[in-house]
């Protein structure tokens, strides 16, 4: 391939990059809101600063838990090791300590999953959409984020920016409808965190399954009262 | 259970492997990593005895861990042994290791608890580190409901619990982390690391739930939003019990957000139907701890049919 080849086929890469990052992308993400509605609720999210303290608290939560799950998963199937999706799948299910976030990870990850088998119909993309269907995996998002962008030939750099992005621009946009914040302050949050996303990384990709952490005590409270409560704009 | 399901040599505890801990692996000026006296073992083993009552049959320790006689002080459960842990040493230092075995035969049940704050030494170049085996066997009840934790500035530690419990087997397991000597030159949020993992399995060895939070003012901030907040105090109890006793004790608790005592908690399911997990977020020692207490009281009364009673007054 030459020069001119590879700087188009990286154009071709980008809009893979940008079609998987959408927030219209049909998995379902705006039927979520990752605790932003109770906590607007309950008046812990009530401007413009707050907004961006508790979306930079839950993108920091998620690249450290489905961050490196997503990033396991991406490398196993490089490697066309299936063992190492399943584990990767099946450990981030152990830590997910909610039952809202662990019926987001499973709902939005079947999704994926099936819309992974009409792009990309690899063998361990229908080998783990089988093992979702009879039980055997749980299916969780960030799995099936590694396996589409491995699919698609993008890097893990890009998987982990786009599932970092994913999960501010998620609470963002859920914010429009619960928080009174305006287009112009939530662009500007979705804009300044994306700097935290390479010293994220940097810790992320070389963290083993089992050095996932997260310590957001008070989403997890937000996540309680979601959960026994009756609101129900957001299914999280 | 035989005798011989107890470990008797002491093991080590190492945690080097850990990369939170990369930074604070140098060898302390003082005593060195594990010398006599940093290197407390402690093993509980409780049983049924022939008349069917919970007894502690087996007990190992090395300095500084300490146990108290059992005692069945419980009004509310007169046949549960009590044991309270102490640390002839005082606080953990750097360079200390320990391992708390605490294993609940067929049957049996206890309480387990410490006799005062656990405190952990601003440190220099190590830190310190615990690991504790819980195992409950067939129809085991276990509440195990230690005092605080209280880092000081620049206080290093790092811990691991991993829990064996059988699926008739409940076990209640608090924590509660202090964020620091609040009242002594506002010594607030000012330790290096503290890192705690629980993670519970069935004796077939199926993994059930892994939970693992490292709390560092350096890694992120603690005040946003989300993680702290305003609070200063944060408590953690794990219950793995059956999934039908799990569901009376979730309906049997609200989660909830009280600004005028300044306290928050919440209540969801651990993963894989292992059973429970309570979180308590406040502003002072006293409030949380009363709030794990009745949480803890409402476990009691789902399996034991009795609540816990009302904490001593010097508690």
């Amino acid at each position: 391939m030459n020069g001119n080849e590879e700087k188009l086929e990286r154009l071709t890469l980008l809009s893979h990059l940008m079609q998987f990052s959408d927030a219209m992308f049909p998995v379902g993400t705006f039927s979520f809101s990752n605790g932003l509605e109770t906590a607007g609720y309950e008046g812990l999210v009530h401007d413009a600063e707050t907004l961006e303290q508790y979306s930079r608290s839950a993108a920091l939560q998620a690249a450290y838990s489905d961050g490196v799950a997503a990033l396991h998963a991406f490398r196993a199937a490089r490697k066309g090791d299936y063992d190492a999706v399943v584990e990767a799948d099946r450990y981030l299910m152990l830590f997910k300590m909610n039952d809202e976030a662990r019926l987001m990870l499973e709902r939005m990850g079947k999704k994926l999953a099936e819309l992974a088998d009409r792009l990309f119909p690899t063998d361990i993309v229908k080998r783990w959409l089988a093992d979702i269907k009879t039980g055997d995996c749980p299916g969780t998002y960030p799995v099936a984020q590694g396996l589409v962008f491995e699919a698609a030939g993008l890097d893990e750099r890009d998987l982990f920016a786009s599932h970092q992005y994913g999960i501010v621009n998620m609470i963002v946009g859920a914010a429009l409808r619960l928080v009174r914040v305006s287009h112009y302050d939530t662009q500007e949050i979705l804009y300044r965190l994306a700097a935290d996303i390479p010293a994220l990384y940097e810790k992320a990709s070389r963290m083993k399954l089992d050095d996932m952490n997260c310590f957001v005590p008070q989403i997890d409270v937000l996540a309680s009262l979601h959960e026994k409560g009756k609101m129900r704009m957001f299914m999280s | 259970m035989a005798s011989t399901r107890y470990i008797t040599r002491v093991p080590d505890v190492d945690f080097s492997h850990a990369p939170e801990m990369a930074p604070y692996l140098d060898e302390p000026l003082a005593m060195y990593v594990g010398a006599p006296g940093k290197k407390g073992f402690l093993s509980l083993g409780f049983e049924l005895d022939k008349d069917g009552k919970s007894i502690l049959r087996h007990l190992d320790r090395r300095v500084p861990i300490v146990v108290q006689q059992e005692l069945y002080f419980d009004e509310e459960l007169p046949g549960m042994p009590c044991v309270y842990i102490l640390s002839s040493g005082g606080q953990y230092i750097e360079g200390d290791r320990y391992q708390q075995d605490i294993s609940v035969g067929k049957d049996a049940m206890a309480f387990v608890s410490t006799g005062a704050g656990t405190k952990i030494a601003p440190m220099r170049h190590n830190y310190a580190g615990m690991i504790q085996n819980i195992v409950l066997e067939e129809n085991a009840y276990l509440e195990f409901l230690p005092e605080p934790t209280f880092p000081c500035a620049h206080t290093r530690y790092i811990c691991d619990t991993r829990m064996i419990i059988h699926p008739t087997a409940t076990v209640a397991y608090a924590e509660i982390y202090m964020g620091g000597r609040k009242y002594h030159n506002d010594e607030l949020f000012q330790f290096d690391i503290l890192s705690v993992c629980t993670h519970g399995e069935r004796p077939t060895g199926e993994q059930l739930f892994r939970e693992k939070f490292i709390i560092s003012p350096d890694l992120c901030r603690l005040r946003d939003t989300g993680i702290m907040g305003s609070y200063d105090v944060f408590a953690n109890v794990v219950v793995c019990t059956p999934e039908d006793t799990a569901r009376k004790i979730y309906d049997a608790t609200e989660p909830y957000i009280d600004r005028e005592r300044h306290l928050a908690a919440g209540i969801t399911h651990l993963p894989n139907g292992a059973g429970l997990l309570f979180k308590v977020l406040g502003m002072e020692a006293g409030p949380v701890k009363k709030a794990v207490r009745e949480f803890c009281s409402k476990v009691r009364q789902a399996v034991k049919g009795v609540p816990i009673p009302e904490e001593f007054p010097w508690r």
